[in-house]
């Protein structure tokens, strides 16, 4: 599928997904050793978009389950068709005269019947749930098991075994085992810990905020409509306010956002005030909200008293480099 | 490769990362996969195979810069020179450090300027134009041919000849020593001594590439090595001075001192990262307390009708639901009591205890909360009411008990087991926050035995060390036995400790 890491980023890429080394070593990893990958980190940087765009990139079709609290294997793995169970009974009812017809006794129907026992129990009563999806495909699809940390514990100890071998034991029928392993990439916010036992049977990866480079880059690449002082202005800003305490950190999607609405409002570069009013796209906390804008503020006026003649741009490129400047230090 | 890899992780699990073979087994096979020609690469590849907690990360990224960077950065070998000539004069007490140091003595712990000093005084060893050469080939690094990562794996392989010849260095340097007792400082200007390390080295270096025959690394690698050995031999001493120091840095226990700064008193003012710690610290503990909600459906005498269930049970009916199956969600509440000692001696802890008391009722329906210093009241209904910072400060006005006596768990517990243990049930986990010090009252054992019989469990969390209960006048020993679980708490981070360990201990 990759002949080499570079491929891998450069494939990505290809998807509109940027991403640096380390994570493309992991997905070259993944693929190579049929590991599943889990990926950690706060929320939206990015690790959903991963799945997507790893699907797209190698032209298989991505299966997602999303988890939740109360998933169970009857959603996640396979569920049996009771309905059309049912209605194979009547069926078979009507057959069944003419099926022990030339049978001698009681023991040698009994016998015939015997014989067609599993009839019920076969993979024609199965409905397939995404797992078993994920494992009977032909060709090998993107797996992923989003938000793996809001699923019960239970859950996560029936994907031990798919994890480990690809397979998945149904009692009635035996073990189903994957010809063809998927790419299955788990994801979690880490509201719990997950069990060790999951995180051994994985390649883990955690992705944070991007640089300021990197983000500058998915922002061209994803907001086309921004001019380069914006974009500049914007990722500045961005990863400052990231580097205040706040409850929520603005994410790569916020970021994405913001840079759309300001497309929309036709602004040409940032200021102080146009930060106040689109604020509420960016933070989403009223406590962070007042945090940010003292800090917006504090960062205008330090830069008023250090020039002379502010013109609107040049006092937003000084703001600009300040913003980078404190994040290296934060680093 | 194999022994590097296992040696490194055993370094990794004496840092107390967990480690499992079968992960190392997964390093193993993915460098294999990704070669070593990156050490950046190599880096990622260990980091994505052997560490998956969060925490770990960072101590993971320090043991691997120590243990496969022999090879020293660029600017810093020139620097240190540098030193040296403005440093001329500190002469003797510092050449004895190095002996002892490099003789394989246990390293200390006040170690930082120390180590630079000893770098300067090593390279008084070699004479400069000994040294040039060899920092040419880090400068061009593109020339070389093999890997500095290969290298490393290679002369990690086999620390043993190193350590020799370190070893016979050091033994060399002191008899030299010895003769210059009255100018040591002047080591440097003698011919003899700058030869031996690489004399000594010459032989290992041959040992070294015997023993990577026997390694399962591709015969042109080795090759590449053997023609490069010149190279190798040149930049060997400081490739032993290196190996010193990460021996060292490998050695030294992981300091606490993050854990220290976050002391107590960065506590009480909640950052809202800090919260949010708490919050999840105490969430992950609330789903091991017994009765913790669950979501999950469950078969039950009331509830919806499922249907997949009913028809497959009544397959036996030819389907006629004879026998309808019912499921609903089970909220097995958490039935909380949490008793806090408001007394003097835990003024400032049962501030945090209180805002973590606070927040437990917000996660939770049912959570009862006490106060008690000497008598015992309910304060449920001020914590519901008021927001955190002026529920904390009603308790501590005054207006709700005393708060100025000496506690006395005895009569707190007495009062409690008349007043308040008929409303709570078997059902009921009893959380005790408190110190255990009775200024020399009643412990009342009897009291607490009953109640602790009456609930499903008791956890009582204390601030106070173990080592510490048998001062003055604590009882923690006599309660201890009646506990089910007793923890140390001080900090957020111990709190999360303790949800993690009640994790760990139920599997």
């Amino acid at each position: 599928m990759f002949e080499s890491i570079e491929e891998v980023r450069e494939k990505l890429a290809g998807q509109e997904y940027v991403c640096d080394r380390r994570l493309a070593t992991v997905v070259y990893l993944a693929v190579k050793l049929d590991k599943p990958v889990l990926i950690e980190g706060p929320a939206g940087v990015g690790k959903t978009e991963l799945a997507k765009a790893l699907a797209a990139a190698t032209g298989r079709s991505l299966i997602r389950l999303q988890c939740y609290e109360g998933l169970d294997e009857a959603k996640a793995l396979y569920e049996w068709e009771y309905g059309k169970q049912l209605l194979y009974t009547q069926v078979l009812r009507e057959k069944i005269g003419e099926f022990i017809g030339p049978t001698k006794g009681l023991r040698e129907a009994a016998a015939a019947l015997r014989d067609q026992e599993d009839v019920f129990f076969s993979e024609n009563f199965l409905v397939e749930r995404p797992i078993l999806q994920a494992i009977t495909s032909e060709t090998p699809p993107v797996l992923l098991l989003d938000e793996i940390d809001r699923a019960d514990e239970e859950f996560e100890a029936f994907l031990l075994e798919f994890l480990s071998d690809y397979q998945v034991s149904i009692p009635e029928i035996g073990t189903v085992k994957a010809e063809h392993p998927p790419v299955v990439i788990l994801t979690s916010n880490r509201t719990r810990e997950l069990s060790e036992a999951l995180k051994r049977r994985c390649l883990h990866l955690q992705i944070d905020y991007p640089s300021p480079e990197v983000e500058l880059e998915i922002v061209r690449l994803k907001a086309p409509g921004v001019g380069e002082v914006l974009a500049d202005e914007l990722v500045g800003t961005i990863q400052s306010i990231r580097s205040l305490d706040l409850r929520k950190s603005p994410s790569i999607g916020e970021t994405l956002d913001w840079a759309r609405s300001l497309v929309v409002l036709g602004a040409p570069s940032l200021n102080k005030d146009l930060i106040e009013e689109t604020l509420s796209v960016i933070v989403k906390y009223d406590r962070d909200a007042a945090k940010v804008l003292a800090h917006v503020r504090g960062a205008a006026e330090s830069k008023d008293l250090g020039q002379k003649e502010p013109t609107g741009e040049k006092q937003n490129e000084g703001m600009y480099e300040m913003h980078r400047s404190t994040h290296k230090h934060a680093h | 490769m194999d022994t590097v890899i296992n040696d490194f992780v055993q370094v990794l699990r004496r840092h107390g990362l967990r480690v499992s073979p079968a992960e190392s087994l997964d390093a193993l096979h993915a460098l294999g996969q990704v070669g070593l020609g990156e050490h950046g690469v190599a880096r990622d590849t260990l980091r994505t195979t052997l560490v998956k907690n969060l925490e770990d990360i960072e101590t993971f990224d320090r043991l691997f810069d120590v243990y496969f960077s022999l090879r020293p950065q660029q600017e810093r070998p020139r620097a240190k020179l540098d030193v040296h000539d403005h440093d001329h004069d500190h002469g003797q007490p510092t050449s004895m450090e190095f002996g002892e140091d490099a003789g394989g003595e246990a390293p200390d712990s006040e170690e930082h300027s120390h180590e630079d000093k000893e770098n300067t005084d090593f390279r008084k060893y070699f004479d400069e134009d000994r040294m040039r050469p060899s920092e040419d080939i880090h400068g061009e690094a593109d020339k070389m041919r093999l890997s500095m990562f290969s290298q490393e794996l290679i002369l990690n392989r086999n620390p043993g000849a190193l350590n020799q010849a370190l070893q016979r260095i050091t033994h060399q340097l002191r008899l030299r020593r010895a003769r210059n007792m009255f100018n040591p400082g002047d080591l440097v200007t003698h011919g003899q001594g700058q030869e031996l390390p690489l004399d000594v080295s010459a032989a290992d270096l041959q040992g070294l590439l015997d023993h990577l025959h026997d390694m399962d690394v591709d015969e042109a690698l080795i090759r590449q090595l053997e023609e490069q050995s010149e190279e190798i031999l040149r930049g060997l001493p400081q490739l032993i001075e290196q190996m010193v120091e990460r021996q060292k840095k490998l050695e030294k226990k992981k300091d606490d001192s993050a854990l220290m700064r976050r002391s107590l008193r960065k506590v009480f003012e909640f950052s809202p990262a800090e919260q949010r710690e708490t919050e999840a610290a105490i969430r992950r503990m609330a789903r091991q307390i017994h009765g913790a909600k669950t979501r999950r459906l469950k078969q039950d005498r009331t509830g919806h009708i499922s249907v997949p269930h009913t028809l497959r049970r009544n397959v036996r009916y030819d389907g006629i639901p004879f026998d309808p199956v019912l499921r609903r969600h089970h909220e097995k509440r958490p039935r909380i009591a949490m008793l806090c000692d408001v007394s003097l001696s835990t003024r400032n802890l049962s501030r945090f205890w209180l805002h973590m008391v606070y927040q437990m009722q917000n996660l939770f329906s049912k959570v009862r909360t006490f106060v008690f210093v000497a008598e015992m009241a309910e304060v449920t209904q001020v914590f519901e009411e008021s927001s955190m910072d002026r529920a904390v400060e009603q308790v501590f006005s005054g207006r709700v008990i005393d708060a100025d006596v000496n506690s006395d768990f005895g009569s707190a517990a007495e009062q409690f087991k008349n007043r308040y243990l008929p409303t709570i049930n078997h059902r009921t986990t009893l959380v005790v926050l408190g110190d255990g010090r009775n200024n020399g009252k009643d412990p009342n054992v009897a009291a607490f035995e009953e109640i602790s019989q009456h609930v499903r469990q008791v956890i009582w969390i204390t601030p106070e060390p173990r080592w510490g209960w048998s001062l003055g006048s604590c009882d923690m020993p006599l309660y201890e036995p009646l506990c089910d679980r007793v923890e140390v708490v001080r900090t957020v981070d111990q709190l999360a400790g303790v949800a993690e360990d009640l994790v760990r201990t139920r599997a």
